[in-house]
C-alpha cells in the first residue's frame, strides 16, 4: 500500500532512520512478552506541528511543536496494560514496556479480553504531497494572515478575526508481535477565518471554511491555497455584518436543507460517535457514554431514511481520517455503516469486533504515542444522492437553508441533540430570500434522519476534517466527513431560544 | 519494585533544560516544562479494561522577537537548546503582523508550594485502584448493576523560566475518581478531583452511585417547563466551568466585550452568589503560579451577585496597562489566552437535603453533560441532564424522572438561586492544563427543561 509521495521528503526529526526505530519497538515487544505478555504492540510515533494564528487584538500564535516517544500496549494473561513514555535518556521505550506489563499485571484475574490472533501486516502509507508545507517560508504565510486581517478591518463592525494556517507531519510507526511492521508517514495542512460583528449588544460570527478548527485536509500546501481564503474574505465579513441587521429565524416546525458543513458534523455527532463501537459496548459509558444503537441493531435498526447511506472509508486519500492502518495494525478498510437508512457495520476495533463476532473496521486510533487507541471516526461521509443545491432547493419549496455550527450538543448516548448554525436563509418557491439569524434546530437522531427526503448530488459534497475528543485521560482524534446538502422534512427549529 | 511515578525529573533538570533553551535563543523569552506522570485504572463492566501508565510533557520556549513573538516545543527535553533556536527562527522570520508582547514576568515573586504534594496520593497504587474498581464492580452486581469508571494518580512538575531571571518550580499529586453505576435505565455518579486522596471517601463514592442506580430505574418522562431545581455540585460545577467564554477574560476585556467590560458593578446573580478563580485553596487543584511564571492572584468574578474582575496573562495585562493576574494558558489546537482554571463557586452551608427541603415541586439534577455555550453576550448554554434526576415533591426527593435537554442563562440561573450547598465537588474543566473547577448543590428557581 503506497500513495504517491514527493520527489524528496524532507528531512526532518528524530525517527528517520527506520531500521533503529524498528530495533527499538522491537525490543519493547520483546520485553513484553519476556514479562508474559501473550501478545504486544509497540507504537513509535513522531509529531510536528506548526500553528500560525492572528488576531485582530491579540498576539500572533505561532508555533513549532514536536513530540516523540512510545506507546505499548499488552496483553497479560487476558489483561490489558498501556504504557507510554517521551523520548529520553533514559531506555524509555523498555520503561513503556514496563509500565504496560506493570499496569496489567495489577488488573486481577478475570474475564480476558477477547482476542484472536491475526496474520501479520506489512506495509507503508504515505500521504501525497504537492509542496511540502513545512517548507513554505513563513513569510508567505504570514501575508496571507495580514491580508485576512486587513479584509476584517475594511468593516468598523467587526471587533476581532482570526486567521490562521496549520501543517502537520507524522511518522507513525506500529510493530506487533504477530509480525505486523508498518510505517506511515502523515501530512495535513488546513486554514481558518473567523470574523465576530458587534453592534447595539448584538455580536455574530461568520467562518470559512468551517467554524470549529477551520478545515484541515491530508495533503500539502496546494489542499491550503486551494481553500481561497483570501478570496472568501470579504464576503465572510460582510455577512458577519449583515447578521447583526438580521432578523432572528423563526421557531417551528420547518422544512430544511442542511448546508454541508452542518452535515458533517450531524454526521460526526450522530452517526459516527453513536456506532464506535466500544461505546455500544459500555466501555466508554463511565465517560464519553454510550449509544442508542445496539450491537444487535445491524440490519435491523432504521437509522434514516431511504436516502441515507453513510460510508467509513478511510481508503480515500485526501482526507484527515485517512490513513493506511489504524493503530492497531488493522489496513483500512471501506465500510458502509448505514445502507439505505438501516445500521450496517460499526467503527469497530479487534477486541470489540470480536466481542460481536465481526471483523474490525479499522477505526481503532490514538492520538500520538501518549494514548491508548479507542474507536474513533475515520472518514465517515454521507453517500451522494442526485442534482445540484439549486435543485434542492426547487425541491424544498419554502423552508430555510442552515449551515456552518454556532453551538452544538447531544446527550451521552447520542440521540437528543441541539445544534445552533451561523447562518440561515429563507428560501421561498425555491429561492433565497433574506439571511436570518441565531438558527437552531433539535431533535432526535434516528427521527431526525428519518426525515431526509433526498441528499444532493456528488457536484454539491464538501469534506471537513475536524479534531474531536474521548477517552480518560482525554485524547484527541483527527477525522474527516463528507456533508452534503440534504433536504429534511419537519424539523424542530428555534430550539435555543 | 520502583515507584515509577516517583521518578521526577526535579527542579534543578526542568529549570536547568527551560535555561538551555532560553540561552539559545538569543532574544529575551521565557520557558516552561509541563510534565505530567499519570496512572489511570479504568474499568467497565466485569473487568479493568484501560490500565494506562502514561507520562505527557513539554517544554515550551517563547522568543519575543521585535516584531511578534514565536513559540517552539518538544516532548524531547534533551532537545531544549533545539527548541530555543526554532523558536527565536520563528520569530525573527515574522515582519508584518506585529503585536509581540515584550512583557516578562519579573523575578522576586512569592510561590507557596506547601499543600501540593502528598503521601497519601502517592500511595493510592495500581493495586489500591484495581481493589476500589473491583469492590465498585461487586457493589454494583450485589444488585444486578454494572460499575464504570476511573481511579487515578498523577504527579504533575512545572516548571517556569525566563531571560528576566524567573526561575519557579513545584511539583504536585493530584488523584481522580470517578463511578458511574448503571442498572436498567437508572444511573448513579460520584466524582472528585483532588490533590490529596486523604480527603475523600471513596468507599462513599461506590455507595452513592450504586444508591443512585437504584433509585433512579424506571425513570418517567418530564415535561418541558420551567422547574424549581437543586443542581447537584457536578451540575453547578459544569454551569461554573463556562465563566471563561462568558468574558470574564483579559481578552474579552481588551476587545470591549462581555460582562467585565459591558457591565463591572452590575448585579446579575443573587447576592449569595459569589465566583472566583483562587488557586491558593487546597480544593481542587491548587498551584502557585502560570505558564509565564506570573504568581497566581485570587480573581473574584461575581462577588456577591455583581460582576467583578476578568482573568489576565502577561498579555492582555499590558494592552490594559495592569498586572497579569497569573492566568496565562496555552492549549493544544487552541491559542494562547488568559484562561480561569481553578475556578470555585463559594460553598453556602445548606446540606443537599435542606436545599431540597426548600422546594415543594421541583426536579432534582445530578450532573449535566455536553453543555456548551449558545449566546455567550447572553450567558445562554445547552445541554443535557445525565445520570440519576428525581421529581421533588413537599420538600424530598420523589420519583426518578427521564434526563433531558436543557437550555438556560448562567446569569438568569444565578440570578434565581436561593440555596447554596455546602460540600464542594471539584471536577477538570476540559482542555485547560491543571485546569479543575469546584462547586457547592444550588437551588435554582424557574430552571428550564426542554428545548426553548
Amino acid at each position: 500500500m503506497r500513495q504517491a509521495q514527493p520527489a524528496h521528503e524532507p528531512s526532518w526529526g528524530w525517527s528517520g532512520d527506520e531500521p533503529l526505530v524498528r530495533g527499538m519497538a522491537e525490543e519493547a515487544v520483546e520485553l513484553a512478552q519476556v514479562r508474559g505478555a501473550e501478545y504486544a504492540d509497540a507504537r513509535v510515533v513522531e509529531v510536528e506541528e506548526e500553528r500560525f494564528y492572528a488576531t485582530l487584538t491579540g498576539d500572533p500564535d505561532c508555533r513549532r511543536e514536536h513530540s516523540l516517544g512510545i506507546g505499548v500496549r499488552v496483553l497479560l494473561q487476558g489483561r490489558w496494560g498501556f504504557g507510554a513514555r517521551a523520548h529520553g535518556d533514559h531506555p524509555f521505550h523498555l520503561d513503556a514496556a514496563e509500565a504496560a506489563i506493570r499496569m496489567a499485571g495489577s488488573s486481577p484475574a478475570g474475564v480476558a479480553a477477547a482476542w484472536s490472533p491475526r496474520p501479520a501486516e506489512l506495509g507503508e502509507y504515505r500521504t501525497a504531497v504537492g509542496e511540502d508545507p513545512f517548507s513554505v517560508p513563513l513569510s508567505r504565510k504570514e501575508a496571507i494572515l495580514a491580508q485576512l486581517l486587513a479584509a476584517a478591518r475594511a468593516r468598523r463592525e467587526i471587533v476581532d478575526a482570526m486567521a490562521g494556517v496549520n501543517a502537520k507531519r507524522q511518522r507513525r510507526y506500529f510493530l506487533s508481535s504477530e509480525g505486523s511492521w508498518q510505517v506511515q508517514h502523515l501530512v495535513e495542512c488546513g486554514g481558518a477565518y473567523q470574523v465576530w460583528a458587534a453592534k447595539d449588544g448584538e455580536l455574530q460570527r461568520r467562518s470559512y471554511p468551517n467554524s470549529f478548527h477551520g478545515n484541515t485536509g491530508a495533503a500539502g500546501w496546494e489542499y491550503v491555497e486551494s481553500l481561497k481564503l483570501a478570496e472568501q474574505a470579504p464576503r465572510v465579513v460582510e455577512e458577519a455584518c449583515a447578521l447583526l441587521t438580521a432578523p432572528p429565524c423563526p421557531g417551528g416546525v420547518a422544512d430544511v436543507i442542511i448546508g454541508p458543513a452542518m452535515t458533517a458534523l450531524q454526521i460526526h455527532e450522530s452517526c459516527g460517535h453513536a456506532l464506535e463501537l466500544d461505546r455500544i459496548l459500555g466501555d466508554e459509558a463511565g465517560f464519553a457514554g454510550t449509544s442508542f444503537i445496539g450491537a444487535g441493531d445491524v440490519g435491523l435498526l432504521r437509522y434514516g431514511s431511504p436516502a441515507v447511506t453513510i460510508v467509513a472509508d478511510p481508503t480515500r486519500p485526501g482526507n484527515r481520517g485517512s490513513f493506511g492502518f489504524d493503530d492497531e495494525g488493522v489496513s483500512a478498510r471501506r465500510a458502509v455503516l448505514i445502507d439505505q437508512g438501516v445500521v450496517a457495520n460499526f467503527l469497530s476495533s479487534r477486541e470489540t469486533g470480536a466481542r460481536i463476532g465481526r471483523e474490525s473496521t479499522a477505526a481503532m486510533r490514538a492520538d500520538g504515542w501518549q494514548y491508548m487507541p479507542l474507536c474513533f471516526s475515520t472518514h465517515v461521509g454521507l453517500e451522494p444522492g442526485s442534482g445540484s443545491l439549486d435543485e434542492l432547493l426547487e425541491r424544498l419549496g419554502d423552508g430555510y437553508y442552515l449551515d456552518m455550527d454556532r453551538s452544538w450538543s447531544i446527550d451521552n448516548q447520542r440521540l437528543n441533540f441541539q445544534f445552533g448554525t451561523e447562518i440561515a436563509v429563507e428560501v421561498r418557491h425555491g429561492r433565497r430570500g433574506r439571511l436570518l439569524k441565531n438558527a437552531s434546530y433539535g431533535g432526535v437522531t434516528p427521527e431526525f434522519w428519518r426525515k431526509v427526503e433526498h441528499v444532493a448530488g456528488p457536484a454539491e459534497a464538501r469534506v471537513f476534517g475536524l479534531p474531536c475528543g474521548k477517552g480518560e485521560p482525554k485524547q484527541w482524534g483527527f477525522v474527516s466527513h463528507t456533508g452534503i446538502p440534504m433536504l429534511v422534512r419537519g424539523v424542530l427549529m428555534g430550539v435555543a431560544g | 519494585m520502583k515507584d515509577d511515578l516517583l521518578q521526577l525529573r526535579g527542579a534543578d533538570q526542568l529549570l536547568g533544560r527551560v535555561a538551555e533553551a532560553l540561552q539559545a535563543m538569543e532574544m529575551p523569552g521565557e520557558g516552561f516544562i509541563t510534565s505530567r506522570l499519570g496512572e489511570y485504572t479504568r474499568f467497565a463492566g466485569d473487568r479493568i479494561h484501560q490500565p494506562q501508565a502514561i507520562e505527557e510533557c513539554q517544554l515550551m520556549v517563547r522568543a519575543a522577537g521585535a516584531h511578534g513573538g514565536a513559540r517552539a516545543g518538544t516532548t524531547r527535553l534533551e532537545s531544549a537548546a533545539a527548541a530555543g533556536r526554532e523558536a527565536s527562527r520563528l520569530a525573527r522570520g515574522l515582519t508584518v503582523l506585529g503585536g509581540g508582547r515584550q512583557a516578562l514576568a519579573r523575578p522576586g515573586q512569592r510561590v507557596d508550594t506547601s499543600s501540593l504534594w502528598h503521601q497519601g496520593t502517592l500511595d493510592f497504587t495500581a493495586p489500591a485502584r484495581a481493589a476500589l474498581a473491583a469492590r465498585a464492580i461487586h457493589d454494583a452486581g450485589v444488585v444486578g448493576a454494572t460499575a464504570c469508571g476511573m481511579f487515578s494518580r498523577v504527579v504533575i512538575e512545572l516548571a517556569v523560566g525566563n531571560s528576566e531571571g524567573v526561575a519557579l518550580y513545584t511539583r504536585a499529586t493530584e488523584a481522580s475518581f470517578s463511578v458511574l453505576v448503571r442498572r436498567d435505565e437508572g444511573s448513579g455518579y460520584r466524582g472528585d478531583l483532588v490533590r490529596d486522596v486523604c480527603t475523600v471517601e471513596p468507599e462513599r463514592f461506590i455507595e452513592g452511585a450504586v444508591a443512585d442506580a437504584v433509585l433512579s430505574g424506571h425513570p418517567e418522562p418530564l415535561a418541558p417547563g420551567s422547574y424549581d431545581v437543586v443542581l447537584g455540585p457536578l451540575a453547578v460545577g459544569d454551569m461554573i466551568g463556562f465563566f471563561g467564554s462568558l468574558g470574564f477574560t483579559g481578552d474579552a476585556l481588551a476587545a470591549g466585550h462581555g460582562p467585565v467590560a459591558q457591565r463591572r458593578g452590575v448585579r446579575v446573580a443573587d447576592d449569595m452568589i459569589t465566583v472566583r478563580d483562587d488557586a491558593g485553596r487546597p480544593t481542587g487543584l491548587p498551584i502557585p503560579f502560570d505558564l509565564e511564571g506570573v504568581a497566581k492572584q485570587n480573581v473574584t468574578m461575581l462577588d456577591q451577585g455583581r460582576i467583578g474582575d476578568a482573568v489576565l496573562d502577561l498579555g492582555t495585562a499590558t494592552t490594559l496597562g495592569r498586572q497579569s493576574t497569573g492566568h496565562a494558558h496555552i492549549g493544544r489546537e487552541e491559542a494562547p489566552a488568559p484562561t480561569p482554571a481553578n475556578l470555585m463557586l463559594e460553598p453556602g452551608d445548606a446540606s443537599v437535603a435542606e436545599l431540597v427541603a426548600g422546594v415543594d415541586r421541583g426536579v432534582y439534577l445530578s450532573r449535566f453533560w455536553y453543555t456548551r455555550l449558545v449566546d455567550g453576550e447572553q450567558s445562554s448554554i445547552t445541554g443535557v441532564s445525565r445520570d440519576a434526576a428525581f421529581r421533588i415533591r413537599d420538600g424530598a426527593l420523589g420519583p426518578p424522572v427521564a434526563n433531558g435537554r436543557f437550555t438556560e442563562q448562567v446569569f438568569g440561573a444565578l440570578s434565581r438561586a436561593d440555596g447554596v450547598g455546602k460540600d464542594l465537588v471539584s471536577q477538570p474543566i476540559p482542555n485547560v492544563w491543571n485546569g479543575c473547577v469546584t462547586a457547592p448543590a444550588l437551588r435554582v428557581r424557574g430552571f428550564h427543561l426542554g428545548f426553548r
